[in-house]
């Protein structure tokens, strides 16, 4: 009974050993794949690394080798990408680190949309306290600003 | 022929010269006779300009290898409809390209307004022929298409060469797409010049009103959706030819495309509110201004290599000539709007914030962020090599990162906006009109968690899609109910007459439609799939469903190549359904290759395949498969796109039914209670003829 204990559990161990080995060899290609995304060839094209495939590219081959390469020695992804930085230069990576003054690229969008916001606040503020201020009553309304004005509420509310 | 071209150049140069000079006289003196003659010196331009045209396209037609530009795009094998797309295949032949197809639009403006509205037209001429100067100044003494190929002989004179065959056109331009591509994507960026002249003409004549807007809303529409088609086509023809995988690769000169789509389109939904309420005059005009100057950028972009791109097909030392042109124009747009800027004033004024009025504002706002994170994106390398001194890449991640929020928000507002009332919207027609299609794609969303969608924009694009969807079938839905429950027709001929009622509303939801798919189509690129393997011939790979066996490998020559060609069968769940035929061409002209992608394409999902050359250790044949869902639906969307955009071109039809049944109540003589009603309708249409 012991004995038939000690089989399955090292059964229960193998069986762990080789799917988990299956996992991390998946693990690891998909990883290669997530960090070749972040990368560019940079044979000139200015493609993403995976994405690279033109016609007598020296480049991305090459690359593609040192990245699966580096992501079998188990390095964290900030190294892996770091090492590529150090051989290739900042270029090689496929959008600019948020840090020093590649962080403006990030912020550019951000601040205009906070800039646009602010203006369209206030543009809206402005409006409605001109219609607030808009004097009710008034002159008798001649027939002709009457039908002039039913037409432009027509056009108003076309659509 | 190439005299004639070049003399035709120079001619139309000398015209647009005179067009301008005779157009600020007639301007200053109002004298008839100089109006007219430099509207003919304009229509004289565009014609030497389309004879300039048709002699460069008989140069490539009959193999004349004496001009230089010809030998560098073409040779004998070219299939003729290549040899067109030849013309616009570099730098000098799409300068005059672009020439010919504005001169088109300047024409038909000139045609259309001869003899009306003679306040503006001069002011328009001048701004027009002003453009086509430009373009006509860089063909005639930078960039000739014309140049004869030649040596210096005895006395100084030249000797022509010609070689015995030319070099041939670019394998990546060698594709059917590319024959209507360019003409699309060039009558969009050429379109909105005229726009542009009739904003710079108003301004600069302070004309009254806001007739310009309604004078120029078709055309704007026009140049709207060729830029649309053109966008989508290059969308479609980098999918189908590069193959990488994807449609978007965000490359500077895909970006160069997108910037003015996105402030046209910002501009044909803020000019609404210049249009019913004579509000954002300044806004409008300098949308316009920047529409306009986006599409210059854009070329120069193209031309100049001011930004690596694998589009750039036509870099040469032009540049100066666009940066002076793009400054130019800049200073002349805003001297122009600093000395007439009390004519833009407008009474402003807003009832409510859940208006229609403050969602047009927002989405002016999402738009041009979107436009400011694309420009700024695709020049940060640029500035970061001038501050930092060292070269950084901006590609698809930043742009992806940056855009999905924007995007999304984007698709929210195409939902809310156009159910907003004018003026104010009552929180019963809030509930009334939001109430289900927000909960449905809450429910919606939901569903896909429980189903196991785990990425957070997919599941709130999902939420949006339905949300957006289900607004505008109830806005059609509730239209055509009252038509229906009036004229008793059923239903589907209630929305037909419902649309025909009101072209540009309706028109516009199919259109917001349309981007709801192209929506649909980008989410499923989260899930795309890929695999490569080196396959030899009986070699099988599986992918989703697919199963892929590698049957032949074999050498197919052809006119104007050979081509490596793999037979692939596709199985799916186990059923053979088709052959895919992968090939990768090899044009001996030039001693370049170029990638056919195979594609399989359903309403769920593509199977892309591509033969990637011969593995270097086994020189068996890589086969690169993807399977990317849902990429049909943004090429359906975009045909929804354009359909919805034609649609709201067309004029409204009169609802005859009321109207007659009005006539028929009081039978005799001309009715008081028709003139209300018809007054408005005939001074609609007279404003769409003359739009």
């Amino acid at each position: 009974m012991v004995r038939r204990g000690r089989i399955a559990g090292a059964l229960a161990v193998a069986t762990t050993v080789t799917l988990l080995a299956g996992l991390l060899y998946a693990q690891s290609t998909e990883r290669a794949k997530q960090i070749g995304a972040n990368l560019v060839c940079m044979c000139g094209c200015a493609q993403i690394l995976t994405a690279c495939n033109h016609v007598g590219c020296t480049m991305s081959s090459t690359m593609l080798k040192q990245l699966d390469q580096r992501v079998d020695g188990n390095s964290s992804d900030d190294l892996l990408l770091q090492s590529f930085v150090q051989e290739y230069g900042p270029k090689v990576l496929a959008s600019p680190p948020a840090q020093g003054f590649n962080l403006l690229a990030w912020m550019i969008p951000g601040l205009a949309f906070a800039m646009g916001l602010a203006v369209v606040l206030a543009v809206i503020r402005q409006w409605r306290r001109r219609f607030e201020l808009a004097p009710a009553g008034g002159p008798p309304i001649s027939s002709e600003a009457l039908e002039r004005a039913r037409r432009q509420a027509d056009r108003e509310t076309e659509d | 022929m190439d005299l004639f071209g070049s003399f035709s150049l120079l001619l139309a140069f000398l015209c647009a010269l005179y067009a301008i000079g005779g157009g600020i006289a007639a301007v200053r003196t109002r004298r008839p006779l100089l109006i007219k003659s430099a509207r003919n010196a304009g229509f004289a331009v565009c014609v030497l300009i389309w004879l300039a045209m048709g002699s460069l396209a008989y140069l490539f037609l009959s193999d004349n290898f004496s001009i230089s530009y010809v030998v560098a795009h073409s040779n004998r094998t070219l299939p003729g409809y290549l040899k067109i797309s030849a013309i616009w295949a570099g730098q000098e032949g799409s300068l005059l390209f672009w020439s010919f197809i504005l001169s088109i639009y300047v024409f038909s403006a000139l045609f259309t307004y001869r003899g009306k509205h003679p306040e503006l037209m001069p002011y328009v001429g001048v701004v027009m022929a002003g453009v086509q100067l430009f373009f006509l100044a860089i063909n005639t003494f930078a960039a000739s298409p014309f140049a004869v190929l030649g040596t210096a002989g005895a006395g100084g004179a030249l000797d022509v060469i010609a070689p015995a065959d030319g070099r041939g056109l670019n394998p990546l331009l060698q594709y059917p797409e590319m024959v209507i591509h360019p003409p699309m994507l060039y009558s969009g960026y050429t379109g909105f010049t005229i726009p542009f002249a009739f904003a710079l003409a108003a301004l600069l004549g302070r004309y009254p009103g806001e007739k310009w807007i309604h004078l120029t809303r078709r055309w704007t529409m026009i140049a709207w959706c060729f830029q649309s088609i053109g966008v989508l086509l290059g969308a479609h023809w980098a999918y189908a030819v590069l193959g990488w995988g994807g449609y978007w690769a965000w490359d500077p000169v895909e970006n160069a495309s997108l910037m003015p789509w996105l402030t046209g389109t910002a501009f044909l939904h803020s000019v609404m509110m210049q249009e019913k309420r004579g509000m954002m005059r300044v806004w409008n005009v300098w949308l316009v201004f920047a529409t306009f100057l986006l599409t210059i950028f854009g070329t120069t972009l193209t031309r100049t290599g001011l930004v690596s791109s694998v589009h750039a097909f036509a870099q040469s030392t032009i540049g100066p000539w666009f940066f002076s042109f793009i400054g130019l124009v800049l200073v002349v747009c805003f001297t122009a709007y600093w000395r007439n800027r009390d004519y833009l004033r407008s009474d402003n004024q807003l009832d409510s914030l859940a208006s229609r009025e403050s969602s047009f504002l927002f989405n002016n706002l999402i738009l041009l962020v979107a436009c400011v994170a694309v420009l700024s994106g695709t020049l940060f390398p640029v500035l970061s090599e001038w501050v930092q001194g060292t070269q950084i890449s901006v590609g698809a991640p930043f742009f992806n990162k940056v855009n999905l929020p924007i995007g999304l928000f984007l698709l929210f507002l195409t939902g809310v906006g156009p159910l907003l009332a004018w003026r104010k919207t009552s929180m019963e027609s809030l509930k009334r009109n939001f109430g289900w299609p927000l909960l449905l794609g809450m429910v919606a969303g939901g569903a896909g968690v429980a189903l196991g969608l785990r990425n957070f924009y997919v599941t709130i694009c999902l939420s949006l899609c339905v949300f957006v969807t289900l607004t505008i079938l109830l806005e059609f839905y509730r239209g055509a109910r009252v038509i229906s429950a009036r004229s008793g027709a059923n239903i589907f001929s209630s929305v037909a007459r419902l649309t025909m009622r009101n072209t540009r509303r309706y028109g516009g939801y199919i259109v917001h439609f349309g981007i709801v798919l192209i929506f649909v189509g980008i989410s499923g690129s989260a899930f795309n799939q890929d695999k490569q393997m080196d396959m030899p011939p009986g070699a099988q790979m599986e992918i989703g469903p697919y199963r892929l066996v590698h049957q032949t490998f074999d050498s197919v020559p052809s006119v104007n190549y050979t081509s490596e060609r793999a037979t692939i069968a596709v199985d799916r769940d186990g059923q053979q359904s088709i052959m895919l035929y992968p090939e990768r061409r090899f044009y001996p002209s030039n001693e370049e290759s170029g990638t056919m992608v195979a594609i399989y394409s359903t309403l769920k999902e593509d199977l892309y395949v591509v033969y990637a050359g011969r593995s270097p250790e086994t020189q068996a044949p890589v086969i690169h498969a993807y399977l990317n869902p849902l990429v049909k639906w943004v090429w359906l969307g975009g045909l929804v796109v354009v359909l919805g955009t034609i649609l709201a071109l067309v004029p409204n039809r009169q609802p005859v039914l009321a109207l007659r049944a009005v006539a028929e109540t009081v039978p005799a003589g001309p009715s008081p209670a028709r003139l209300p009603m018809e007054q408005p309708l005939q001074q609609n249409q007279q404003d769409e003829s003359r739009g």
